[in-house]
């Protein structure tokens, strides 16, 4: 996970072009079918504007997100797809005490739930807010997209790319890249020059176009460092400083008690202990010079 | 007389005080029933946006680091050697002993799947903190437990297990302040993560560091808190003459801590520090509160000497640490657009009841097992004569078998 030198080029990565999403939300749809994930009661204007449902949740992997505009005095709406991003490093996995994420080769970042213990501490480490915890079960696991796994690994495409009638393209990621940055040099005016998840946390499988600002849009600003050697600059030294702190403590306890042993020798070569009491220790040895 | 007749008899004889702990345990223990029979979702305010709350801020990352006088004051009394504190190490090691229980005890609570805590022990994964953390706390709690066992075999005069752990006494020592310097600081770097989302006020690189150094002065605080509370309530000899050797070392780990935390903070963090005017309240409220108050207090000679005084600045130190404990694990994550988290009664219940369960064991051991007569010199390590023919025997030797030695 520390080592910066792996090769994501191939990876299976999300093109996602904002700028010719029509919000049709085929992709939530798509979603949920695939994973057979039950219907949210949800009202219209329950989050900011017209988005349905208003959160990713332990039910819905994706969404559409709306934003409100105005552009020469007409409202206008600019849309975000929001899914898991598939790092390249992901922090959900550098965290989970017991390895129940995985980044695999293809380039979905997989859950294993028999492994989960629900500690949650993914949910406080993905930048993107991604995992999802199961709060209407008593013992509950966590949920994420899955980046269809089942699927690519089959030789299909994921299911919310299979739906998308416009925004969505699916390929390796240098490829995905190209494409990307061909899109911004041929039409500069259409794009904000930006590729998010080219750098944010290190490196994503997902990939955005937008036509306005990214804040402006609901993406979060995210590190381009990859997050798990936030934490690992500090856990790497656990070795060293066990050792380091057992040792010294074990010669620092050599010394202090160093004169209190000597003492202790000098007594028994002055007295005429039988060999018994020679395995009597320190404080006894005193008490009894104490009491003679 | 039953059994559960003599249990119920002895229990009436209990100070009021000590039923109404009894009380507060048993409605804690009825809330985790609840929280495990209609799920955290339910019984907690704990959602998406707060997957962490009162229970990781408070039963974890607050109480690990108060508890701590047992792997601190093992460190100044055996390996500097400072022999005359020796009276204050088994009360110490009791309540680290409680502390690391209960604090398992809100881990599987908070866990979704507590069935399965034993996974972290089969797979591992050195790269999170977490799994850092709980392989810490299962290996320091079964040190505790071996240096608990101590009284307990006193107390029953087993000779040969008595024998054995005065041996080990030293390699558990040290075992205990490296086990504990390694997860006091990583419960400081499972905040590293939450790189945009943790206040520039407390995240930076030294956070891990910070969390050892407080967790050090924090554990020197409690020590002082728990012997003049002792002596206060429970007829326990004045040990302020000791206190002020622990008054002396304080204000010096407080200054370094200071001095790292305002370094770092200054030089070493990214992002705005001003922008929040709450959060730089409790920013500042922790440092001074917590760190400047109580270090000039000790500074001044009669303010070491004063019991008063030694009570006060140590709960100051300790107020502080839990204000920092809450300002990196909640406060501090709270974004500024979000709802704000607080604790629902289930939440409330259990933790206050974690609490009383601390205070009710530590004086029904102290009641119960020799805790406080502990002097180092009286304690017969020899195995009697009688041992050596039967070994059923050995039962029956007096408690503290102090006479046996001369």
């Amino acid at each position: 996970m520390s080592s910066t030198s792996a090769d994501f080029t191939t990876s299976k990565t999300f093109l996602i072009d904002t700028t010719k999403c029509t919000g049709c939300r085929g992709c939530q749809v798509a979603c949920k079918q695939w994973n057979q994930l039950k219907a949210e009661d949800t009202k219209f204007f329950s989050g900011e504007g017209y988005q349905n449902p208003p959160l990713m949740s332990e039910f819905t992997f994706t969404r559409v997100k709306f934003k409100d505009y105005q552009k020469n005095g007409q409202n206008e709406f600019a849309f975000y797809k929001e899914m898991c991003m598939h790092c390249n490093e992901p922090a959900c996995a550098s965290v989970c005490p017991v390895g129940a994420f995985k980044k695999t080769t293809e380039g979905p970042v997989v859950y294993d739930a028999k492994r989960c213990i629900g500690c949650r501490f993914c949910m406080i480490a993905c930048p993107f807010g991604v995992p999802k915890y199961e709060w209407s079960k008593a013992f509950p696991l966590v949920r994420k997209c899955t980046g269809c796994y089942s699927r690519i690994k089959e030789g299909l495409q994921p299911a919310c790319a299979t739906a998308c009638p416009t925004a969505i393209t699916y390929g390796s990621r240098s490829d995905m890249l190209k494409e990307a940055e061909k899109r911004l040099k041929n039409r500069p005016e259409r794009y904000h020059q930006a590729i998010y998840g080219k750098d944010e946390a290190g490196g994503t499988s997902v990939l955005y176009l937008t036509h306005q600002p990214l804040d402006e849009l609901g993406f979060k600003p995210v590190t381009k460092r990859a997050l798990p050697s936030y934490t690992w600059q500090a856990l790497r030294l656990v070795p060293g400083i066990f050792l380091t702190v057992g040792g010294g403590l074990s010669l620092l306890s050599w010394f202090t008690h160093r004169s209190e042993r000597i003492r202790r020798e000098e007594a028994f070569k002055n007295s005429k202990v039988t060999p018994e009491t020679t395995n009597v220790e320190t404080s006894e040895a005193e008490t009894k010079e104490e009491h003679q | 007389m039953t059994a559960a007749k003599l249990i119920i008899n002895e229990i009436k004889g209990y100070h009021n005080f000590l039923k109404f702990m009894i009380a507060l345990v048993g409605l804690g223990a009825f809330a985790s029933l609840v929280r495990f029979i209609f799920g955290l979702g339910v019984t907690t305010n704990l959602n998406d946006v707060y997957p962490w709350g009162l229970w990781i801020s408070f039963d974890v990352v607050t109480a690990v680091p108060l508890a701590a006088g047992a792997f601190t004051l093992g460190a100044i009394v055996h390996c500097f050697h400072i022999k005359k504190l020796e009276p204050l190490v088994r009360p110490a090691i009791v309540t680290g002993f409680l502390g690391y229980s209960l604090v398992s005890v809100g881990l599987l609570l908070d866990l979704g799947q507590p069935q399965r805590a034993w996974h972290t022990m089969v797979y591992w994964n050195v790269h999170s903190p977490m799994f850092e953390v709980s392989m810490c706390i299962m290996a320091y709690t079964t040190v505790l437990f071996l240096e608990f066992l101590s009284p307990v075999c006193e107390k029953f005069g087993y000779h040969l297990p008595l024998r054995v752990l005065r041996w080990l006494e030293m390699p558990l020592v040290i075992g205990a302040a490296s086990i504990s310097t390694l997860h006091q600081s990583s419960l400081g770097t499972f905040f590293l993560i939450a790189v945009d989302k943790l206040h520039a006020l407390w995240y930076n690189p030294l956070l891990p560091l910070l969390f050892w150094l407080s967790a050090i002065f924090t554990g020197i605080s409690i020590i002082i808190l728990e012997a003049t509370m002792v002596h206060r309530f429970m007829g326990q000899p004045d040990e302020s003459e000791l206190l002020e050797v622990l008054t002396k070392i304080l204000p010096w780990v407080l200054a370094v801590y200071l001095a790292v935390k305002l370094a770092a903070t200054t030089l070493l963090s990214h992002g705005p520090l001003f922008d929040r005017p709450s959060l730089l309240a409790l920013f500042v409220a922790e440092i001074v509160i917590g760190v400047i108050i109580p270090m000039v207090m000790f500074m001044k000679q009669a303010y070491r000497e004063d019991q008063r005084m030694q009570l006060r600045g140590a709960s100051l130190v300790i107020f502080g640490l839990v204000l920092n404990r809450f300002n990196v694990s909640m406060f501090g994550m709270e974004q500024a657009d979000q709802a704000i988290y607080y604790p629902s009664v289930i939440e409330s219940l259990v933790t206050i009841g974690i609490i009383a369960a601390h205070v009710l064991f530590f004086v029904l051991l102290a009641k119960y097992f020799p805790i406080f007569e502990h002097h180092p010199e009286t304690v017969d390590y020899s195995i009697p004569d009688h041992a050596h023919s039967t070994a059923a025997d050995h039962g029956h030797s007096p408690a503290t078998g102090s006479g046996a030695v001369h």
